[in-house]
């Protein structure tokens, strides 16, 4: 059951850290709306990570995946998929992103991210369970947790907020609704 | 290390950084409880110190199961050595690093350095600072003192790029170079802002996304951290986390936050540093600054850190919090000059994400350097010598009545020596009033008796002794206030009460001033006070010496120290004038007062311990409120501090006038006719920087106004 309220807090936050978000139902509407972003950046590809591919429906875009941190320094657009939102501050929430991910995520100058509506929590804390279960797998490599809100960020000069200083200059969410229904 | 020049660029680059971020973090904190939170945080915190042991081994353990690798270093040297010889095994000639105060405190980019391998910074503050040549000047915000133009400089210079210098364009130089740099290391160096044992997991909170970056690009990822940031539990760090982002930058969280447990590439180093926190952790008086979580919070907010900034007022750390850590880290004679610069107003302590208290720290910081090192000549002759003889003082001060026609001028002090100009130049100098209160006092005893008959009981007058010597004026009309609402006034003695001996770190001078004030003071009623740092001495910092003493000295000299009842007994009974007033005479006020409001405009000036200690500012407000049938005009601006605060005022002269001068074009800016306040020193101050301007502004504390008004009637 999606609660509209979370969703509406969720979009209001993500906005005033910097995001765009978009809303759509069902994951062949995200595909379009990715489709057409791209086609307003003037590109067809996509780096896509494996999260999004085995969502499916990524097949009609050109996907590309990066070999090595340089390739994926030159990707234009990228997009991924978080496992959860959280509507107090608008952050994305991503448990244990490969290599491969966590540089879609941050090297990319435009990142498209793909959000179930269904998964977004009222605040941090709602997770913590959820963290610390994840960060406390057994064994190795470990796990990660990634907490995105917004796009990379700098007040370094002269304390004026300026976007994408390592991290991307763009980041647009993609709220799915009935993301699990299937295509 | 002394302050010699105020940087008015730099100042007005804090004031503004400060202006942007209190109203931020307002923002972000709205509808949340900070108290609460904040309460919370301490708990955890403590309780994490008290059991950090296990946590670092449970810590440990679970790191290690990850595959990180945990080392542990005693000192700086350590530290350095560990991470030279890991970087050393990896074949690693660069390190790229994300912002690390730790790193600073042990000089790790030096020491790498010197072995040849390239510490190379990538938070662009810090890459901006590295390629000037030069240290942060803020925790969170390090090139804070550098303008646009003087970052285009640098780059030009250091890059040899052609620089527009319009910040998006040196941004977009910044993301180009440090991209070309973490692409190419073989290795990254980032911090930690928590540690969480149940997972081994390390918390990393970034805005720009270098430390992402710098954490999963290069093979090899070293974190540099420090024992204290151990919590138990990952519930524990998002408390931290809700608390840090909002408290730094007032942002509700920043863009990025990572939990990082176990290597993400090849390998993995945590190495855990003490540096002498584990000293700290079992010294009783002081182990409550490990709760620090570096927000930097008390640095916006220090009146001082915003006129000269982290370059004058750090050694690596900064600001009052800075002078504690860097007694323990590099030395209690490095934290002289840091001890030295806090005014003591304790403003940082309403903001402090863990409830240290900073500023009673830093006081017992003080006593500690006089203790071990003697302290300041002059200081010694007048707190020890001079403050806590009242004999000598009221002998003093009578001189400098017989003496008044001739060193004296409109009430200013005149014909000074040489070496005092220095603190007569901004604000004149009041010369000694012509009679005490004492004499006034008991010149105007059949004038309070006609007002009322004392039905309510004794109260005891304490003036304070630039009331008492200075501005009797004061005295007299709070005498006639509280007559007039039916007390029997006794005036209490006119000593000092031992405070700037106390600030200053002089316990000793301190407590003698104290007891002699304390043991006169004995008896029925209640004790009020014209100048909240008195209040602060007779209700807190007295009483509080005293068992201190007790503690370490059972059994010593008990004759001469008064019991901890009795103590307590009084302390209850010592309450600030407008406090005392707006808590139990608001009723009678109302009967008294004119019904009409005042023609003249009034705006409020906050003192220090008035506000951030006593809490009394909004009871000040509630009576003249009530007297002038106006709310009092606030006095706009950054800054709040109006630069006395005692001995501060002769060590840092510079400082004050510049505090001062901002006070001052406040008070100009309301435009009000007068200028209330509670506290004689910021009375001095401010009479005294209006009257070397020229200001038509009147300065009075707020039982004058009140008085006047009573007898409008």
């Amino acid at each position: 059951m999606v609660n509209a309220g979370l969703v509406e807090r969720f979009a209001a936050a993500a906005r005033e850290a910097g995001a765009e978000v978009l809303g759509v139902s069902g994951l062949n509407a995200a595909f379009s709306a990715v489709a057409g972003l791209l086609d307003k950046e003037k590109t067809k590809k996509v780096a896509a990570s494996a999260a999004v591919q085995a969502a499916g429906g990524a097949d009609r875009l050109l996907v590309s995946l990066p070999r090595n941190p340089q390739e994926f320094s030159q990707t234009r657009v990228s997009l991924v998929r978080a496992d959860y939102g959280i509507a107090e501050t608008g952050t994305l929430v991503r448990l244990d992103s490969d290599d491969g991910e966590k540089m879609l995520w941050t090297l990319a100058a435009t990142c498209v991210c793909l959000l179930d509506r269904d998964r977004i929590v009222p605040d941090v804390e709602s997770l913590a369970g959820v963290l610390s279960e994840h960060l406390s797998r057994p064994g190795t490599p470990g796990s990660q947790v990634s907490l995105v809100t917004g796009p990379s960020r700098t007040a370094d000069i002269e304390c004026q907020l300026t976007i994408g200083v390592q991290g991307p200059s763009r980041l647009v969410i993609i709220l799915v609704a009935g993301a699990r229904g299937g295509r | 290390m002394k302050p010699r020049d105020v940087d008015a660029a730099l100042k007005a680059a804090l004031q503004s950084f400060y202006e942007s971020w209190s109203g931020k973090r307002a923002t972000s904190f709205a509808g949340s409880d900070f108290e609460a939170l904040r309460e919370r945080l301490a708990k955890v915190r403590d309780a994490a110190i008290d059991d950090q042991e296990a946590l670092l081994a449970r810590f440990e353990e679970e790191a290690r199961r990850h595959g990180s690798q945990v080392l542990r270093a005693e000192d700086g040297a350590e530290a350095n050595r560990i991470i030279l010889e890991i970087l050393e095994r990896h074949g690693a000639k660069t390190v790229v690093k994300s912002k690390s105060m730790v790193s600073e405190e042990t000089g790790l980019n030096a020491a790498l350095a010197r072995h040849g391998v390239a510490a190379r910074e990538t938070d662009l503050g810090e890459w901006i600072v590295q390629l000037a040549g030069e240290a942060p000047t803020h925790m969170v915000m390090p090139a804070i003192h550098l303008t646009r133009a003087g970052v285009a400089r640098i780059f030009a210079v250091r890059l040899g790029r052609k620089v527009v210098d319009d910040i998006p364009s040196l941004v977009r130089i910044a993301r180009e170079e440090l991209r070309h740099e973490i692409l190419a290391a073989p290795a990254g160096l980032t911090g930690a802002n928590a540690l969480i044992a149940e997972s081994g997991a390390v918390m990393l909170v970034t805005n720009e996304g270098n430390g992402r970056l710098v954490s999963s690009l290069p093979p090899v990822h070293i974190v540099l951290t420090t024992t204290e940031k151990v919590l138990p539990n990952t519930a524990d760090a998002l408390l931290l986390l809700r608390l840090l982002t909002r408290n730094a930058t007032g942002q509700p969280v920043t863009s990025y936050v990572s939990f990082i447990a176990g290597p993400h590439r090849a390998a993995q180093y945590i190495v855990l540093l003490d540096n002498h926190r584990s000293e700290l952790r079992t010294d009783p008086r002081f182990r409550e600054v490990l709760r620090c979580i570096k927000c930097s919070a008390c640095l916006n907010v220090c009146p001082v850190y915003q006129v000269v900034g982290g370059g004058v007022f750090s050694h690596v750390y900064m600001g009052g919090i800075g002078s504690l850590l860097t007694a323990w880290i590099h030395g209690l004679r490095e934290s002289a000059d840091l001890a030295g610069l806090c005014l003591g107003c304790h403003r940082c302590e309403e903001v402090c994400a863990t409830k240290i208290p900073i500023g009673g720290l830093v006081a017992a910081l003080r006593e500690r350097l006089v203790r071990e090192t003697g302290g300041r000549l002059w200081k010694r002759i007048a707190l020890d010598g001079v403050l806590a003889r009242p004999a000598l003082q009221r002998g003093i001060f009578r001189a400098g009545r017989a003496a008044r026609p001739a060193i004296q001028k409109e009430g200013y002090a005149r014909g000074l020596p040489l070496w005092m100009k220095k603190y007569d130049r901004f604000r004149a100098l009041p010369a000694p009033a012509k009679k005490s209160l004492t004499r006034l006092f008991h010149e105007d005893e059949a004038g309070r008796r006609r007002d009322a008959g004392g039905a309510k009981g004794p109260l005891t007058l304490f003036p304070g002794c630039l009331v008492q010597n200075i501005y009797p004026g004061v005295g007299l009309a709070a005498g006639r206030v509280l007559a007039r609402l039916g007390y029997e006034v006794r005036l209490g003695p006119g000593g000092c009460c031992g405070f700037p001996a106390w600030n200053a770190g002089h316990t000793d001078a301190a407590l003698r001033a104290f007891l002699a004030v304390f043991q006169v003071l004995e008896g029925e009623g209640p004790i009020i006070t014209l100048c909240p740092t008195c209040t602060t001495m007779l209700a807190r910092v007295g009483p509080e010496l005293v068992r201190e003493r007790r503690d370490r000295k059972p059994g010593g000299r008990r004759a001469a120290v008064p019991e901890v009842e009795e103590l307590e007994r009084c302390a209850g009974r010592v309450a600030a004038f407008s406090q005392f007033l707006a808590c139990h005479e608001k009723g009678a006020l109302e009967r008294l007062l004119p019904g009409s409001g005042t023609a003249e405009s009034i705006a409020y000036h906050d003192s220090c311990h008035h506000k951030y200690v006593l809490g009394a500012s909004g009871a000040s407000r509630e009576i003249l409120k009530m007297a002038s049938g106006a709310e009092p005009a606030e006095l706009p601006g950054a800054a709040s501090c109006c630069g006395f605060a005692g001995v501060f005022s002769i060590d840092h002269a510079e400082v004050s006038e510049a505090l001062l001068a901002d006070r001052l074009a406040a008070v100009s800016a309301a435009g009000a006719d007068v200028v209330a306040l509670d506290c004689p020193g910021c009375l001095l101050q401010i009479r005294g920087g209006c009257a070397r301007r020229g200001l038509k502004v009147e300065v009075r504390h707020t039982a004058e106004i009140l008085d006047e008004r009573l007898r409008d009637r």
